[in-house]
């Protein structure tokens, strides 16, 4: 009986085939040769401090180890880069030059002009479909944390960059870590082989404290600055935690049920966190995901302090269910079976099957599989602001974009909180 | 109904004169003979002159003025004027009290929904439910949905393993605005919590335990329990002024049911351009779906899946039903008593309400235990200072 290959055999079998195609293509090369991947990290703040580990941990942990340098970065303020270097210094594969640290509002392009191979882009989101954009005309592979943007318009721009990447062979990976941890890979197989039956529907939760206090003003600091420093309590930054955090666990519904919602009704509100300070996203979600077939999932996320967490999914099926959450996933029903609870950390393992699907000449492309999970988020979001139903192609083909007409340093006001049924 | 034209006349007494105790008046004077409408209580008289007014002309409402009682004790003078049932239709804050005392004066009830507002309230329900029982009296909710023929037909083919399994509920109650009662100069806050009910805790008990109820006890009948606990959010983000007093304008509670299924209730309370209602009940199961609410006619009272069925019978407005299902029990010598299953799924109403309130995971035992009671420090008319809205996660 003929196994079917795998993605290593057919690399290994079809080296004739590749090889025509692998001059126009950056890093593909035979097994054995060193070629370095130069990257080059967007965005310095916590998430681009981690990535960046990631990536270097990922590089050593691949069999042979990717010959792969940090050597740029870019950020919109300088705390970011001291505070990235002052972490990594120590590390082999961190060469960041003064020359090659960037800041700014277009240090983007800079970083994109420095040589590098690779971007990982951990901006604020609302910059992400610009900067993924122009990567892939750059034609750099990519890593672009998740959500992909704040509106429809940037998620398009995702999907049009990302159909791009794939006739460039450019690498795009998510930071979706989900779809790469292998607790969850395994339980989708399960599911995919019918363990629970046929899923007739689902749950998502992020329900949490919050994340970082706003920073203080500084004095003399403009609209944009205040306001990219303190992104995550803006829209156009951030996209609200339904679409800034909650796209993890609405990926997860996507990925289970192979495809997206067609309509979404929601609740949602500011209830707990109303300061100022805390600019204008909400800080509670609720929303019925009405997915093909008459499948809904229950998506529930909050940022109140001081209540129990529960960041988790579940699925339902005519035979069992199945539950989900970092590290740890299990099957009860007609199957019963828990996961394995040693696996490698998949904030690793992300950058892991990126690099490793670059070198086999058959980079992976996530963004329109994170793209369409990102607006879905805003769906959520959307049908919670508005109070409508709102439909998949209503939130496809939407006009909707947050980012300010002219993005510059300056006075920028703050669009009211939304309140369902009365326009913004 | 046998023999029912020979039955002695059975004297109706209404407490509480606004919309939907009129109404009940309406649907009991339909539902059955030889009954008469012989008493009203109200805490104001313009809601006493307002029902005899609109009920002067049904043959069966025979009240005259020494039977039309007003103020805080209108209750108690009702229950003297020589009544056998009672239609208790005040705003629920108060209908612990009263039932109560119906109990003690040896009156049949019918309880509008919710039955309380609050835990205390609940476990009173039930003490004088069980005393009713004793004393053979009847005692129905007015959740009308458990005396719809398609509610029956649908939950009975549920109950029967025709969607197998019940793996999963939804439950929806969004709509938009109700009625709401400007302050007048002259009134105290009582009198204007009282006039505008609907938006203090204490009275009404907030909308997912005043209307969502429905839903919720016939999810409680479907699933054949109440759930074990509730994680909820909700809050005010449009009905945000002080005449709307200290309720919240939405709420999304997923319930935990003993098994493992989850029902997702969402209720709000929302108007404005585009914004849009959604009335629905359905229950996923392993082998099929039921729907007993839907807005698509044809999903109402349906199911899908292994063994496809539709109610094709009529839709007795249920609110005349329930009334004619109590009087026929009374009538029959086995009056139905329903005080406990109403006490209930009022508690599980204000599971979810209490979780989003308190945005804790809220566990259905401990909350039947607890001393959350929201009645006020006096039943007169003066200042009453109104909670302040409930903040999750503060003071929880």
């Amino acid at each position: 009986m003929t196994k079917p290959l795998s993605r290593r055999d057919f690399v290994k079998t079809g080296s004739a085939a590749t090889a025509a195609f692998v001059a126009s293509v950056p890093l593909v090369h035979a097994a054995g040769q060193d070629k370095t991947i130069s990257v080059g990290v967007i965005g310095c703040g916590g998430r681009g401090r981690g990535a960046t580990e990631d990536i270097m941990n990922a590089a050593e942990a691949l069999k042979p180890a990717a010959n792969l340098r940090v050597v740029a970065l870019g950020d919109m303020f300088k705390s970011g880069i001291d505070g990235t270097r002052r972490q990594h210094r120590e590390k082999a594969l961190f060469k960041v030059t003064d020359e090659n640290a960037f800041v700014g509002l277009d240090a983007y392009k800079k970083v994109l002009d420095a040589g590098v191979d690779l971007v990982v882009l951990a901006t604020p989101p609302g910059f992400r479909p610009i900067h993924f954009a122009a990567a892939i005309e750059a034609g750099k592979h990519v890593f672009f944390e998740k959500p992909v943007a704040v509106d429809p318009v940037g998620v398009r721009k995702v999907m049009e960059y990302g159909k791009k990447a794939a006739e460039k062979k450019l690498g795009v990976v998510t930071g979706t870590q989900r779809r790469h941890e292998k607790c969850y890979l395994e339980m989708m197989k399960r599911i995919n082989d019918g363990a629970i039956g046929e899923v007739v529907a689902g749950r998502a939760y992020w329900n949490g404290g919050g994340v970082w206090a706003p920073h203080a003003r500084q004095e003399g600091q403009d609209d944009v600055s205040y306001q990219i420093r303190n992104w995550y309590y803006y829209d156009w930054l951030c996209g609200d935690h339904i679409v800034e955090q909650h796209v993890h666990n609405v990926d997860v519904m996507n990925w289970a049920l192979k495809g997206h919602p067609l309509r979404a009704v929601a609740v949602g509100g500011r209830q707990s966190r109303t300061a100022p300070e805390f600019g204008h996203i909400w800080d509670h979600f609720a929303v019925d995901f009405e997915y093909p077939n008459s499948v809904h999932v229950l998506s529930m996320c909050r940022h109140w302090n001081n209540t129990p967490g529960n960041v988790s999914e579940a699925l339902v099926g005519t035979k069992g269910r199945a539950m989900s959450t970092s590290g740890r996933c299990s099957i009860d029903g007609a199957e019963k079976w828990r996961s394995d609870p040693q696996q490698r950390n998949p904030y690793v393992q992300e950058h892991m099957d990126l690099l490793e699907s670059i070198r086999e000449g058959k980079p992976l492309n996530e963004a329109q599989q994170i793209a369409e999970s990102t607006l879905v988020a805003i769906m959520g979001r959307e049908a919670a602001y508005t109070g409508k139903a709102i439909s998949w192609d209503e939130i496809l083909n939407s006009n909707l974009s947050l980012m300010p007409e002219k993005l510059e340093l300056g006075p920028l006001p703050v669009r009211p909180i939304p309140v369902p049924g009365k326009p913004r | 109904m046998k023999n029912s034209q020979n039955e002695p006349t059975l004297k109706v007494g209404l407490i509480g004169c606004g919309g939907r105790g009129r109404g009940a008046l309406d649907n009991v004077l339909d539902a059955a003979p030889n009954v008469q409408v012989t008493a009203l209580a109200d805490m104001f008289p313009d809601r006493i002159a307002l029902a005899r007014k609109n009920l002067t002309a049904k043959p069966g409402f025979k009240v005259t003025d020494e039977n039309c009682f007003t103020g805080f004790d209108a209750y108690k003078r009702l229950l003297d004027s020589g009544v056998d049932y009672v239609a208790m239709c005040q705003p629920p804050g108060f209908r612990p009290l009263h039932f109560e005392a119906a109990v003690e004066a040896g009156k049949h009830c019918f309880l509008e929904k919710p039955v309380a507002v609050d835990p205390v309230g609940c476990r009173r329900v039930i003490a004088a439910g069980e005393k009713a029982k004793e004393k053979k009296l009847g005692v129905i909710p007015g959740t009308q949905s458990r005396h719809s023929r398609r509610f029956i037909e649908t939950v009975k083919r549920i109950h029967d393993g025709q969607i197998g399994e019940v793996l999963e509920g939804y439950i929806f109650f969004n709509t938009g605005y109700l009625w709401e009662y400007e302050r007048k100069p002259e009134q105290s806050d009582m009198e204007w919590q009282i006039r505008n009910w609907y938006y203090f805790d204490w009275l009404s008990g907030d909308h997912i335990v005043e209307q969502h109820v429905h839903q919720i006890d016939a999810t409680d009948w479907v699933m054949k329990s109440h759930p074990i606990q509730a994680v909820a959010v909700g809050g005010r983000q449009m009905r945000v002024e002080p005449l709307y007093g200290n309720i919240y304008d939405h709420f999304a509670v997923d319930f935990e049911y003993p098994g493992g299924a989850h029902v997702f209730s969402m209720c709000r309370q929302w108007k404005g351009q585009g914004v849009g209602g959604f009335i629905a009940a359905w229950y996923v199961g392993s082998k099929g779906t039921a729907y007993l609410h839907h807005p698509s006619k044809e999903k109402a009272g349906s199911i899908t899946g292994q063994n496809p069925w539709k109610y094709e019978g009529d839709e007795t407005p249920s609110t005349v039903q329930e009334h004619r299902d109590l009087i026929e029990s009374i009538r029959a010598g086995k009056p139905i008593n329903e005080a406990r299953r109403i006490a209930e799924t009022t508690l599980t109403s204000i599971l979810g309400r209490e979780a989003a309130y308190t945005g804790k995971v809220v566990k259905w035992d401990e909350l039947m235990k607890s001393d959350l009671d929201l009645s006020p420090a006096k039943y007169e008319f003066g200042p009453n200072p109104v909670r302040p809205v409930r903040v999750p996660g503060k003071n929880a």
